[in-house]
């Protein structure tokens, strides 16, 4: 098949991107593409068109991003902005949904890149209008100019949890509190290692000087108990926990709030390799089942090369550099970059990732998976948004013999739903897990198409019955 | 509601009216249709298949498929589409 | 040392799971093998469509006992598959369509399935979801569908309330002949039965090798595809005359796009690649079909593997010259038909008489040659000119 271009990369964000750009540089076809209309992820975003951002307000992370679309714009790799990806075939075809309707684009190189998506473990009233993700409160302040809610509470673990708050109090919202799963004596412990990483450090505490300045409630070693309301956030109960997320019995507080921006952690969106049927590992450090890859993002699939956080989640810094390593493989296995100098450019790289992964570490301990907490839930709390499957029915369903992830899925319709299992996989998965004995025993979804679900209507486009490639009947 | 839309260090894009299940929502091109409608108040975008309680938009980055709604007729993430003059949007209910 | 077990079984989907229901009901000491999960193959990822407007013209005898059996899950089977009976509907766009759509109903009529071909009026009365173009129909008051991923589910709790010894996530790695039985080969060792079956879908070529018999099996990889929940858009099943398209909504609101358009796989890799022209292809029928599915979203598409014999049509009986084995798979429409070939088969092995004619392998094994005798290759003559009819 005739190729039109010698490597795909999928995701634009730092890792996407810098592994497009080293291949480019060593003379390589290159298309990028990304559902965004403009290169830089969700960390680095651009800001829509329409909406432009006082420099007051920008931090490092606009600086990056603008870095990143400028050095992908004087470079020669072609772009394609407002790709849906929706199907990976053929060793590989890419076909994905633009605004003209569906195109194909072939090479003998792939780079998935596609991000982390965010851990929530349910509580009652998750589901409820109001309660959003930390992640998205972060696009709504940074890329949309809004604050989340009049009075929002935030919640979960990791630094998120401060550049949120943060963010809201700049912006001139209310926060009603800051609740942190980890407790001083977790992050005193993370500071060494934090130190690693002085730009974000500093950045951190700038973050905590701020709350304090707004005299924002912090609690740690708290979790959010429930959420109440008609139709929507009225209120958040928070409770102390251990350091497992074990509620200890102490007293509880109610925050008269009607936003709640929770989030426990990332996990790899590991969703190309899973389509690919590449090797995977379950791996905790690195947010749950991941790519099998070499130290330059090579999979167990020929030619498939995973990166970023949707590989292993590390953060933007991390995830770039590791973009860079695997453009740079694509480069020598292509034969266009001669194993001297790859080794030569590739140790430079690799040993600046190496002193950032001390950072992500720390980080990822503190945003680490909490089984107690899941183990905690209550029968009726609902699991899969999707399809309102709630823990009893996970529990039947065990109980009537589903061992791995995809039978419960059968059994309940678990992670049927539009979101893919997304929301709820981590859930079903610890809850499975408890009986089976092991995240590895219960597996992972299977990678299917569509990646994400797309619009017959724009998958179809215009078409008349005559030309439809209907096959031979079947016999009679 | 722009209670929730910051007024400093955003110079926002041209005023757009839009409609929801028939009446004007007015917001910012640059805007996406999940922020938008969270701006005007309008959080409860559909209702669950089985227990039928109100849903919002929950993750914003086109994971969730919390904020589907019909745009123009076609049900679309409402995180992942601008808004327009003259959209015409249905919040979905309950299927 | 006398076997165990009177009954051994390879392979857990509808087919073992219904000869080992009937033959453990029936009294005899029963194993069941499956490598998976029960009914995780072709018996839970199909379309779950129970329609004869796409079963062989030989099978229509079976297939309407099936959907009887089908229907009545409840009963038999004691646990619900979601089986929903409804209207079917097959559609021609065109006079081609049209033209094998009279000469294709009127022989599965003659076969004894109750297609009655109407004007387009008539079928926009039975199905008002329908778009324009339609010239003619085959409508059949026997059709419906199942929930195919509930089936494992279902077949599971009756195979223990029944007494099977139910083995899954246990890989069979050959079986053996010896005096009084057969060996069946696990991980842990050998287990015993009088009697066997092989019942592995795509597999059976492999399961019959153990056993010296050559069976070649070919390999459909059928491409389906859902949307995520939808207002309702139908109310029946909708197909097309060629039988390139499976189509309905689920009570639950998910529509379910079929009909046998291929995909990439084989039996070491499974159904691993769905052809995105293919399934726009197939998708694109489905909305001429019914064009308000045009403003729903796919959900998420899939490739099962299906069986085909060299004749298509089943390999289910006695296998020759070994006594007490037996062989069941290869049913076109498998899913339909399925449950009534296999409790033939279970018949047969509690040395009944079967209710009807099983499909003896023999004929399978004779060389190619042979091949002008079954009554399949001329129908499938005859019917790729149906202008000539």
């Amino acid at each position: 098949m005739a190729r039109d271009a010698d490597l795909i990369v999928i995701g634009a964000g730092p890792a996407g991107a810098a592994a497009a750009l080293a291949a480019c540089r060593s003379g390589l076809s290159v298309v990028l593409l990304d559902e965004a209309a403009a290169p830089g992820g969700q960390v680095y975003r651009a800001p829509p068109p329409g909406l432009s951002v006082a420099p007051e307000r920008q931090g490092a992370d606009e600086r990056l991003g603008d870095a990143l679309r400028d050095q992908v714009a004087a470079s020669a790799v072609m772009w394609r902005g407002g790709a849906r990806v929706w199907s990976i075939s053929d060793a590989f075809r890419v076909d994905a949904v633009m605004a003209s309707g569906n195109e194909s684009f072939t090479a003998p190189r792939l780079v998935a890149a596609t991000g982390a998506h965010e851990r929530l473990v349910p509580f009652p009233g998750w589901t409820m209008p109001g309660v959003i993700g930390l992640a998205a409160a972060t696009i709504l302040l940074k890329s949309q100019g809004m604050v989340p809610g009049r009075r929002t509470v935030v919640a979960g673990c990791g630094p998120l949890l401060a550049a949120v708050a943060a963010k809201i109090v700049a912006g001139g919202g209310i926060v009603a509190a800051v609740v942190d799963l980890a407790g001083p004596g977790d992050w005193l412990k993370a500071l060494p290692r934090m130190a690693s990483r002085p730009d974000l450090l500093r950045q951190g505490l700038g973050w905590a000087l701020k709350l304090g300045a707004a005299r924002v409630p912090v609690l740690f070693r708290h979790t959010v108990t429930s959420v109440s309301g008609e139709e929507g956030c009225e209120a958040v109960t928070v409770a102390p926990v251990d350091a497992e997320g074990r509620l200890t019995g102490g007293r509880s507080r109610v925050f008269e709030a009607d936003a709640l921006a929770i989030g426990h952690g990332l996990v790899p969106g590991s969703e190309i390799p899973k389509l690919l049927r590449a090797a995977h590992r379950y791996a905790p450090e690195a947010g749950g089942w991941a790519p099998e890859r070499d130290a330059f993002g090579r999979c167990s699939v020929a030619g498939l090369y995973a990166v970023g956080d949707g590989a292993a989640v590390a953060g933007a810094e991390p995830a770039r550099l590791s973009g860079h390593l695997a453009g740079l493989a694509v480069a020598h296995d292509a034969g266009r970059l001669t194993p001297a100098a790859f080794e030569r450019e590739a140790a430079s790289v690799q040993a600046e990732r190496d002193r950032m992964l001390v950072f992500a570490g720390a980080i990822n301990r503190l945003m680490r998976a909490r089984p107690a907490m899941v183990e905690a839930l209550a029968p009726e709390t609902v699991i899969c948004r999707c399809e309102d499957v709630r823990r009893g029915e996970i529990e039947a369903a065990i109980a009537a013999g589903a061992r791995e992830i995809n039978q419960l899925k059968h059994f309940t319709r678990c992670g049927m739903g539009p979101c893919q299992g997304r929301m709820c996989g981590e859930t079903a998965a610890t809850l499975l897990a408890r009986h089976v004995g092991s995240r590895e025993a219960v597996g992972y979804w299977t990678g299917r198409p569509p990646l994400r679900p797309v619009p017959l209507a724009d998958l179809l486009g215009q078409f008349d019955y005559a030309d439809i490639p209907v096959p031979t009947p079947a016999p009679l | 509601m722009t209670a929730l839309r910051i007024a400093d260090g955003f110079q926002r894009g041209a005023a757009v009216t839009f409609e929801v299940d028939g009446s004007p929502v007015r917001a910012h091109r640059g805007e996406t249709l999940a922020a938008a409608l969270m701006a005007a108040g309008i959080v409860r975008l559909r209702h669950s298949p089985r227990d039928g309680v109100a849903r919002g938009a929950y993750c914003f980055m086109g994971v969730c498929q919390e904020c589907v709604v019909r745009v123009d007729g076609v049900l679309r993430q409402s995180c992942q589409v601008g808004v327009e003059d003259g959209l015409r949007i249905e919040l979905r209910g309950s299927v | 040392m006398s076997a165990p077990y009177d009954l051994a079984i390879v392979g857990g989907g509808i087919h073992g799971a219904t000869v080992a229901l009937f033959c453990a009901r029936a009294g005899m000491r029963t194993v069941l093998f499956e490598r998976g999960s029960l009914c995780r193959e072709a018996s839970g990822v199909n379309a779950g469509t129970l329609t004869m407007q796409m079963t062989r013209v030989a099978l229509i005898p079976y297939a309407l006992q099936a959907h009887a059996m089908w229907a009545s899950a409840r009963e038999w089977l004691g646990h619900d598959v979601g089986v929903v009976v409804c209207d079917g509907l097959s559609l021609a766009f065109t006079q081609r369509e049209a033209e094998l759509l009279s000469f294709r109903a009127g022989k599965r009529r003659e076969a004894g399935a109750p297609i009655e071909l109407i004007s387009a009026q008539a079928a926009h009365a039975v199905e008002p979801g329908l778009g324009e173009g339609v010239l003619l129909a085959g409508h059949c008051k026997v059709d419906g569908y199942a929930n195919a991923y509930l089936t494992g589910q279902a077949y599971r709790a009756a195979l223990i309330e029944a007494g099977v010894d139910l083995r899954e996530q246990t890989p069979v790695s050959g079986v053996d002949r010896e005096d009084g039985g057969f060996a069946v080969q696990i991980a842990s060792g050998p287990v015993r039965s009088k009697r066997i079956v092989l019942a592995g879908g795509v597999w059976l070529e492999e399961m019959a090798a153990w056993l010296g018999i050559d069976l070649p099996i070919k390999v459909l990889v059928n491409q389906l595809a859902v949307t995520e929940r939808v207002a309702p858009v139908m109310r029946t099943v909708v197909g097309i005359a060629s039988g390139l398209l499976s189509l309905k909504q689920y009570p639950h609101g998910t529509v379910v796009i079929g009909g046998g358009w291929q995909g990439r796989g084989n039996r070491a890799r499974g159904g691993a690649e769905i052809v995105p022209e293919s399934l726009v292809g197939n998708m694109r029928l489905a909305c001429h079909a019914i064009p308000a599915l045009r403003s729903a979203r796919l959900a998420r598409a899939w490739a099962g593997l299906e069986a085909e014999t060299r004749d298509a049509l089943p390999a289910a009986g006695p296998i020759p010259g070994i006594p007490d084995a037996y062989i069941c798979g290869s049913v076109h429409s498998g899913y339909t038909s399925g449950p009534y070939i296999a409790r033939l088969l279970a018949q047969r092995i509690l040395g009944q008489q079967p209710a009807d004619p099983l499909f003896p392998i023999d004929r399978l094994l004779a060389p190619p040659a042979a091949e002008t005798t079954p009554s399949a290759a001329e129908g499938r003559a005859t019917d790729e000119q149906p202008q000539h009819v």
